[in-house]
């Protein structure tokens, strides 16, 4: 049971000066085993805040970020899955499901994880998962200012994954759950 | 139908281990430490058996499924009802079931992070995936029932050797099972069929023939075994495991299936005690017990136990312990947490906790008229007083290797490093003479505090006589002659009557004699009456007075023997000197003991000085007792044995001297009555110390005076190195009697007896004693240089020559004699 948490988009201190409070108090380290970063931190002290959480986290680039030795794109693997990574402002149309689909096809992941839409979604396509963890802070997008906060939890279980959203509405944190299940893989063919 | 074995009680434990007769689960340790443990009951069927094991084993499946939480499965068959803010896993409310889980996950890493390190040496059983999984669950479950207790170190290996034990039942089933096959097939409704599968064995074609056909299959049956042409302990292994008897297969007691479940309540009745007295759950708490009088933890008074009983036992070996500063809790608790799970090897230890458990664990309820209460909690029951005596009877077992050492960090290493190979039927047979001691002795008549006092036994001249039945049944109590102590006694008597001689002269001061305390006491017992426990206190409280003296006497006997003598004194006869030396050693290390007591109480600098001087002599003495020891270490037994016996002998002639004293006393003085009780409230050997402690200082002064005495009795006077040059004499206004040269001493002592200070006074003695003496040999140098010299000077009239050579030679020789005497004086210190 492998809990990862997928977060990202926070802009901090550009457009947002911290995490939400209650946010902060739900994240303590211990109980995080991964923490997923889709980009745009953007400074070097929200990556340390992430590495007391959890020793174990996975950066791709964000277009703010100041650390430029983050990669593009990255793949890892928890379990039964195969995750990918990839900050999203590469991927034009910005949020396309299809383009994104591309993207996963081109990782040959189970479960991908992008950002930059500042909303969070999560689709079922094709035998894959595409999650988007929206922006932990709330920080205005590229095309809207109302943004709420939101990060996704990950438990990994097997051949199941429950994924847990966070949200921050109206000051209340809202919680949501999706479950999904992978199909055994086919043995691939010689 | 039901079968009956009838199983008879554990007989009770005053004959060796449990005989295998009287166990008829005997081979079956499983099903007899649950019966022990109250887990089963003890008589009855098979039947009962059953379904109480099938009962318990329900309740753990329970348990299991309450308490082991899994986030993942929805409680209750509900879907997604659940409250997901409440109930996520990040969620900080602590009532979630996620949080549930990170605090179980939590105990878990604790758990296997010791179950990781259990029992390295059986590795190929303990650290199997399965066995640790279930060790870990059964674990996890007691501490999350008893979340008061939580997990200590410790509890992971006194629940090992129990799974152990069901696993070795389950295997002697599969043994039984291969050997005896046919009595294991599956014999539905009570009969048996055919290979073939034809129910009805009936051919018509071959009528006749298969007549003889059956009557050949009758025979050939008759060869199976019949199960009650089992020995009984077979049978009862294939009873208990009988699929077809009271609850079916959950009922099977001997079941590797339900290993799990059994062992969980094993532990549990192990751990909580089943209301008896001895919950091992208790050694495992920080804090002091609700109902206990003393303030501190469990373990910490049951380690007091264990001494309080050794110091019964034996109290040289306790005083030295002591002494050392190896407090009992230091080896104990390991001792007494994992029920000396680290000291023996598996199958002793197996031994062992078959003993252990055979015993009951219920309170005993000694009825007594003055509603005494216990004073330790570990010794109220069969149980805990034989985890007691096991403990005692251990340390006993190390008794030469213990009191070799000087240190407490070497001692506390041999206690910690029990040897590997043992007499184990020797040690468990001690055990039960210990622990019918430990029985009688835990019995007080005052709150007690922990710090160094202990409590008054009811009894303590029964105790002994008691444990010096159990002991030495076969030793007699003449090992040493009876002369020998009258005739210490008489020494003694002598001093003490000079002493009075000399302190009737002297102007005393409030300052009390040592012999008058002593007079006082036997006088307060003989004359008042007193009711019966305070009359008993008193009693041995008076033999403690006794010991006390007879403890000097022998440290008379130490001082003035030196390596030398020692040796050819204890060499000479081997048994009969046995008991006296080691009970001069034991009086020794008692004394040493008090010494160190005196130390704690005199004032820095002169008790430096008492004790310095102390404890020069005596680092002489233990050796060579010790020495001789060690050359009979084989026999361990006999020497504790004869310890006992020699303390025996020494309460016996104690009550036989106290007897005879009582005639002699002239002068009961008074004493503050709180010293007195004060005193009640010691043991016979402490007491001896302590009330020796107190005057510890005036029994100095009078050894001058016993060292007279001495001088007399010892066959060779050695002249070993003194305090070279130290001047001591008393101002004696005659020199010719021996006897004013101990009055000199005492005058001179009681002369400086009057500073304030006991300690003081002490120091002052010392001294002045000191300068005395060389006064004295000064004088009788002048003296001798006086004669020679009117020898010189009268030349002239043969008859004043002759007068006066006669003279000056009578003088001088008498002045010589005297300066021998002070010198064997100063040579015997």
């Amino acid at each position: 049971m492998v809990l990862v948490l997928a977060i990202g988009d926070l802009n901090i201190p550009h457009r947002a000066p911290d995490l939400p409070p209650k946010f902060k108090s739900m994240l303590v380290p211990g109980k995080i085993q991964h923490i997923i970063c889709t980009g745009n931190l953007c400074i070097k002290e929200v990556h340390d805040y992430f590495k007391t959480l959890c020793p174990d986290l996975h950066i791709t680039r964000g277009e703010y970020d100041e650390d430029s030795r983050y990669p593009e794109n990255k793949t890892l693997t928890i379990g039964q899955f195969k995750l990918g990574i990839c900050h999203g402002h590469q991927v034009i149309p910005w949020g396309d499901l299809d383009s994104l689909a591309m993207v996963q096809r081109q990782l040959d992941v189970d479960i991908l994880v992008t950002g930059h839409t500042h909303q969070f979604k999560a689709y079922k396509h094709e035998g894959g998962v595409v999650i988007n963890p929206g922006s932990a802070t709330g920080a205005y997008s590229s095309f809207t200012y109302d943004v709420n906060p939101s990060f996704v939890l990950m438990d990994i279980d097997g051949l199941r994954v429950v994924v847990y959203v966070y949200e921050l509405i109206d000051g209340e944190v809202k919680v949501d759950k999706i479950d999904f299940k992978k199909t055994a893989t086919a043995p691939s063919a010689h | 139908m039901s079968k009956e074995i009838v199983k008879e009680e554990a007989p009770s434990s005053s004959s060796g281990v449990v005989p295998a007769e009287s166990r008829p689960f005997g081979s079956l340790r499983g099903v007899q430490w649950r019966i022990n443990l109250g887990i089963l009951p003890p008589s009855s069927s098979i039947d009962d058996l059953r379904r109480v094991t099938a009962d318990f084993r329900r309740r753990y499946a329970g348990l299991r499924r309450q308490l082991l939480v899994d986030p993942h499965v929805p409680k209750d068959g509900a879907t997604n009802s659940l409250d997901l803010v409440m109930d996520n896993p990040l969620s900080q409310n602590p009532d979630s079931t996620w949080s549930q889980y990170f605090r179980n996950a939590e105990l878990e890493k604790m758990v296997n992070q010791d179950l990781s390190r259990l029992y390295p040496e059986h590795e190929s059983y303990f650290h199997t995936p399965g066995c640790q999984g279930m060790l870990r669950r059964i674990l996890l479950l007691w501490c999350l029932r008893h979340p008061d207790c939580g997990y200590r170190q410790g509890m992971h290996e006194l629940l090992a050797p129990l799974l152990y034990v069901l696993h070795v039942d389950v295997e002697r089933l599969l043994e039984v099972r291969k050997l005896y096959e046919d009595l294991f097939i599956d014999k539905f409704d009570g009969f048996s069929f055919e290979e073939n599968g034809v129910a009805y064995n009936f051919d018509f074609k071959k009528f006749a023939d298969s007549v003889e056909d059956e009557i050949e299959s009758q025979g050939n049956s008759k060869q199976v075994m019949s199960l009650y042409e089992l020995d009984p302990e077979l049978q009862a292994v294939v009873l208990l495991s009988d699929a077809y008897g009271a609850e079916g297969e959950l009922g099977i007691v001997l079941s590797e299936k339900f290993m799990e479940h059994d062992a969980y309540c094993m532990f549990d009745a192990l751990m909580i005690g089943a209301h008896g007295s001895v919950a091992m759950a208790d050694f495992f708490a920080s804090s002091p017990a609700a109902e206990s009088q003393s303030g501190v933890p469990p373990v910490i008074e049951a380690s007091a136990a264990l001494y309080h009983l050794l110091s019964i036992v034996d109290s040289s070996l306790h005083s030295h312990l002591v002494e050392l500063g190896v407090e009992p809790q230091y080896f104990a608790l390991r001792w007494l947490r994992v029920l000396f799970g680290r000291e023996f090897s598996l199958q002793d230890l197996l031994v062992v906790w078959d003993k252990i458990f055979s015993e009951d664990n219920s309170p005993l309820d000694e009825v007594s008229d003055d509603c005494e209460h216990f004073s330790f909690k570990l010794l109220s029951s069969r149980r805990g007083t034989l985890i007691a005596a096991m403990a005692v009877s251990m340390i006993l077992y190390l008794r030469s290797s213990l009191l070799a050492t000087e240190t407490a960090t070497s001692c506390l290493q041999r206690l910690l490093n029990f040897p590997e190979s043992i007499n184990l039927k020797k040690l468990i047979a001690k055990v039960e003479s210990l622990q019918t001691l430990a029985l009688v002795s835990n019995i007080s008549s005052l709150p007690s505090t922990f710090v160094g006092a202990y409590n008054c036994s009811k009894s303590p001249i029964n105790a002994h006589n008691v444990s010096s039945d159990l002991v030495c049944p076969k030793t007699t109590l003449n090992l040493v002659p009876d002369s020998y102590w009258e005739e210490k006694w008489r020494v003694l008597h002598k001093a003490e009557e000079q002493r009075q001689n000399s302190s009737e002269k002297k102007t005393s001061s409030g300052k009390k004699k040592w012999s008058e305390r002593v007079k006082f006491r036997l006088s307060r017992t003989e004359s008042e009456p007193l009711p019966a426990i305070r009359e008993k206190c008193k009693l041995e409280h008076t033999l403690s007075v006794r010991r006390s003296l007879l403890e000097d006497l022998s440290k008379q006997l130490g001082l003035e023997e030196d390596v030398e003598t020692g040796g050819c004194f204890e060499v000479s006869n081997s048994v009969d000197h046995h008991p006296a030396e080691v009970h001069g050693d034991g009086q020794n290390c008692a004394n040493k003991g008090s010494i160190c007591t005196v130390e704690d109480r005199c004032d820095d600098g002169s008790g430096a000085v008492v004790s310095e001087e102390n404890s020069s002599i005596f680092s002489e003495p233990p050796s060579p007792p010790s020495s001789v020891i060690n050359d009979h270490d084989h026999d361990h037994e006999n020497d504790t044995e004869k310890s006992s016996v020699a303390s025996n002998l020494s309460a016996d002639d104690n009550y036989v001297h106290q007897r005879s004293i009582p005639e002699d006393l002239p002068q009961p003085v008074s004493l503050p009555p709180e010293d007195v009780y004060l005193n009640s409230l010691h043991e016979n050997g402490s007491s001896g110390k302590m009330v020796s402690a107190t005057k510890e200082q005036r029994q100095l002064s009078g050894k001058f005076q016993w060292l007279h005495k001495f001088r007399g009795s010892i066959v060779s006077e050695e002249t070993s190195d003194k305090r070279g040059g130290i001047s001591e004499a008393a101002n004696s206004p005659n020199h010719d009697s021996k006897r004013n040269t101990v009055d000199s001493f005492t005058a001179g002592a009681s002369s400086n007896s009057h500073p304030t200070n006991k300690g003081d006074a002490m120091d002052q003695n010392m001294m002045d004693t000191l300068k005395h003496l060389g006064q004295a040999m000064l004088d009788h140098i002048q003296v001798v240089e006086s004669v020679f010299q009117q020898d010189q000077g009268q030349g002239g009239s043969l008859d004043n020559l002759s007068k006066n050579i006669g003279k000056g030679q009578v003088t001088a020789i008498t002045a010589l004699k005297e300066l021998r005497k002070i010198s064997n004086l100063l040579s015997e210190m």
